[in-house]
């Protein structure tokens, strides 16, 4: 056993198929289009929208491009609805998405070990006692991933509830005679403001966050190529996923010992 | 009008005129006498000064034709007998015939002008309308025909008599849209210099009697644009200039002076993606509005609506100030024949949103939070603030996680190398 492990560094695990890159691509050019097409409403005295649309023709296309990109980003969240549904991987994967309260202890533990506040307390002999009944606070270790962490799971969330956000109030701001007619103004107010600020929020999100752990973070930079290939070495499984690996381990010694048998 | 006045008295002068002649004759030189010497296209006077004088011009002139006599203008002559005469003549006095013409130059800005006499110009009858070649303002030719005119005055006023208000401010007329319906079409009714100033009796737009001041503007520009003159004075502006309330806007403040150009044009100043400056010079000034009580930010609260944003990028199809208020006839929203009034919105609306319900008059349109009198029409605004909270509260946590993150990964390279 010691001399073939199970699984091997170089090993080549497939963690986004086809399928689930071209949803990713899909969602990541719509959105890429959104926004631009969207922010020099919110931006209306930016310069470099000015020049982006110099003319009253631009504005009215910029329009039509944001409710193509719409459309089609509406139609990449159906397609990924069923195939989150009616796929035996989908499935899987959208149970692996489902929070838990893992993961909000995960958010605490990772910042408290990187912060290390605790472990400086405890070196410079405040909270002794303490901290010898209750070791958990220390965070010495840095938590152990399942397949999706808490950052990644976050993401997905909150995109899952941005879009309703933005397709409800987007829905009413393109019908804007249909929604006038079921709410007062000021509702419709509302949807304007919801859409702007949510937009504003998102995209934030995307850069600050999203950015960060998948290009900014020493861990992966320049990039993260999981986007592209789909692939993931077993040594990444095994550091960035130690949870699902310890899984896939599980389920070779099964087969194995099975094998055996 | 002068002309006519003019006009009818024409035979009486006339008939004067060849009395006067008559007795004359006997000493005085008929035009042929005069044409021996001026006839000649080359004589010249010491100073080099053309003494030409063209027979068939003046002969076809008005004065020619009625028979004026080149002695009758150049009364000095009448006495002299030795030839040639002593030079220069005296100034022609028009005045003898024309009158009412002279009595209104007197008081012109023009003759004002003469008698200071700082601009080193002098302007008198024959620069706008000639001299041996006169003819009558209906004549295609004359300089004061209603399509030359603007040429003649232009001739002083684009360049040697600079106005107060900049070099290009008189030019601007040219790119006007009366300039273009006068020389394009042909449109003589279209207005040109004297439609606005008056001819003889021009007066500096500072004088309360000129045709341009502040207090006569609307009537005048009202001599041609009758119905709007009407809608402006039952308008909340007309009213308030009736009452003799300075601050209000009269026709120039939003169509400029010269330079007005059709509402069409997107240069003009009332085009539909710009009407929104004009109208916020004043409807966005605090003082004003503290003054004459009504409610500024207009121009920030339009602009953050779609509708100002699509205007701002040069979207004509969107409503601007005068889509939703009127223009000339403007009127409060307290009016009940206003087009913004609770009962008219969802017409008003309706004009561009089909099928618009009593739900567009339900919230205010622009209006800062504090403007707003109704609790629930702000909700958007609370909506807003929270979430600017709420977008800061999460940056903020993600920069954090992120700060510790990329900290810790970096110390613990150091550490392991």
């Amino acid at each position: 056993m010691d001399s073939a492990p199970l699984i091997r560094d170089e090993e080549v695990f497939l963690r986004m198929n086809l399928a689930e890159r071209i949803q990713h691509w899909l969602l990541i050019s719509t959105f890429f289009f959104l926004i631009v097409t969207g922010l020099p409403l919110f931006f209306y005295d930016v310069k470099f929208f000015k020049l982006l649309l110099p003319t009253g023709r631009s504005f009215y296309v910029r329009g039509i491009i944001h409710r193509v990109a719409a459309v089609l980003m509406i139609a990449n969240l159906v397609w990924h609805l069923f195939y989150a549904a009616l796929t035996r991987r989908g499935r899987d994967n959208f149970k692996e998405m489902l929070p838990r309260w893992k993961d909000v202890k995960d958010a605490i533990e990772l910042f408290g070990y990187n912060v290390g506040l605790t472990r400086f307390l405890q070196r410079r002999g405040i909270g002794k006692k303490f901290f010898q009944k209750h070791p958990y606070w220390l965070f010495e270790k840095h938590p152990l991933y399942g397949r999706y962490n808490f950052v990644e799971k976050f993401e997905y969330w909150a995109l899952g509830w941005g879009s309703l956000v933005m397709i409800f109030s987007g829905f009413f701001m393109w019908n804007v005679e249909l929604s006038l007619r079921l709410f007062p103004l000021w509702v419709h107010d509302i949807f304007i403001i919801i859409h702007g600020y949510e937009a504003i929020l998102a995209f934030l999100a995307v850069i600050i966050w999203h950015m960060y752990n998948v290009h900014l973070s020493p861990e992966v930079f320049p990039m993260s190529k999981v986007w592209l290939t789909g692939k993931i070495t077993g040594q990444e499984l095994r550091l960035l996923h130690p949870l699902e690996y310890e899984q896939v381990l599980e389920e070779r010694r099964k087969t194995l010992s099975a094998e055996a048998l | 009008m002068t002309g006519d006045k003019t006009r009818r008295s024409l035979p009486l002068i006339m008939a004067a005129v060849l009395f006067v002649s008559l007795s004359l004759s006997a000493s005085a030189q008929s035009d042929e006498d005069c044409l021996t010497c001026h006839g000649d296209r080359d004589l010249k006077s010491e100073a080099g000064k053309p003494l030409f004088v063209d027979q068939a011009m003046s002969q076809g002139s008005i004065h020619g034709q009625a028979g004026i006599s080149c002695l009758d203008c150049h009364a000095d002559l009448q006495k002299v007998k030795g030839f040639p005469h002593e030079s220069p003549l005296k100034p022609v006095s028009c005045g003898q015939c024309h009158e009412t013409a002279l009595q209104q130059f007197d008081r012109s800005v023009h003759q004002a002008a003469n008698e200071k006499g700082t601009s080193g110009i002098t302007v008198g009858c024959k620069d706008c309308h000639g001299t041996h070649e006169i003819k009558p303002k209906d004549d295609f030719d004359s300089p004061t025909f209603a399509i030359n005119l603007p040429a003649t005055c232009e001739r002083c006023h684009l360049e040697k008599v600079p106005s107060k208000k900049g070099t290009g401010f008189i030019g601007g007329y040219n790119q006007s849209a009366h300039f273009k319906a006068l020389e394009k079409s042909g449109l003589t009714m279209s207005a040109n210099c004297s439609h606005c100033h008056g001819a003889h009796e021009i007066k500096s737009v500072d004088d309360p009697l000129s045709l341009v001041s502040r207090k006569n503007i609307i009537k005048t520009c009202g001599t041609c644009h009758v119905g709007i003159q009407r809608g402006y004075l039952d308008s909340v502006h007309g009213k308030d200039f009736v009452k003799g309330i300075k601050d209000v806007p009269v026709c120039t403040d939003c169509h400029s002076e010269h330079e007005i150009l059709s509402p069409e044009d997107i240069n003009s100043k009332v085009y539909s993606t710009k009407v929104a400056l004009v109208c916020s010079r004043c409807h966005d000034d605090i003082a004003l509005g503290r003054q004459y009580g009504f409610l500024t930010s207009r121009l920030k609260t339009y602009n953050e609506s779609f509708h100002g944003t699509a205007a701002r990028f040069g979207e004509t199809r969107v409503a601007n100030c005068a889509s939703c208020h009127g223009f000339h006839d403007i009127r409060a929203s307290s009016d009940p024949k206003s087009s913004i009034n609770k009962e008219n919105l969802p017409a008003t609306c309706g004009r561009c949103h089909p099928g618009a319900s009593r739900h567009f008059a339900e919230g205010r349109i622009h209006s800062t939070p504090e403007q707003i009198d109704t609790a629930k029409y702000r909700t958007s605004h609370v909506v807003k603030s929270v979430y600017i909270f709420i977008i800061a509260a999460i940056i903020a946590v993600m920069l954090v996680f992120i700060a510790a993150d990329f900290l810790r990964r970096v110390l613990r390279k150091e550490k392991h190398g």
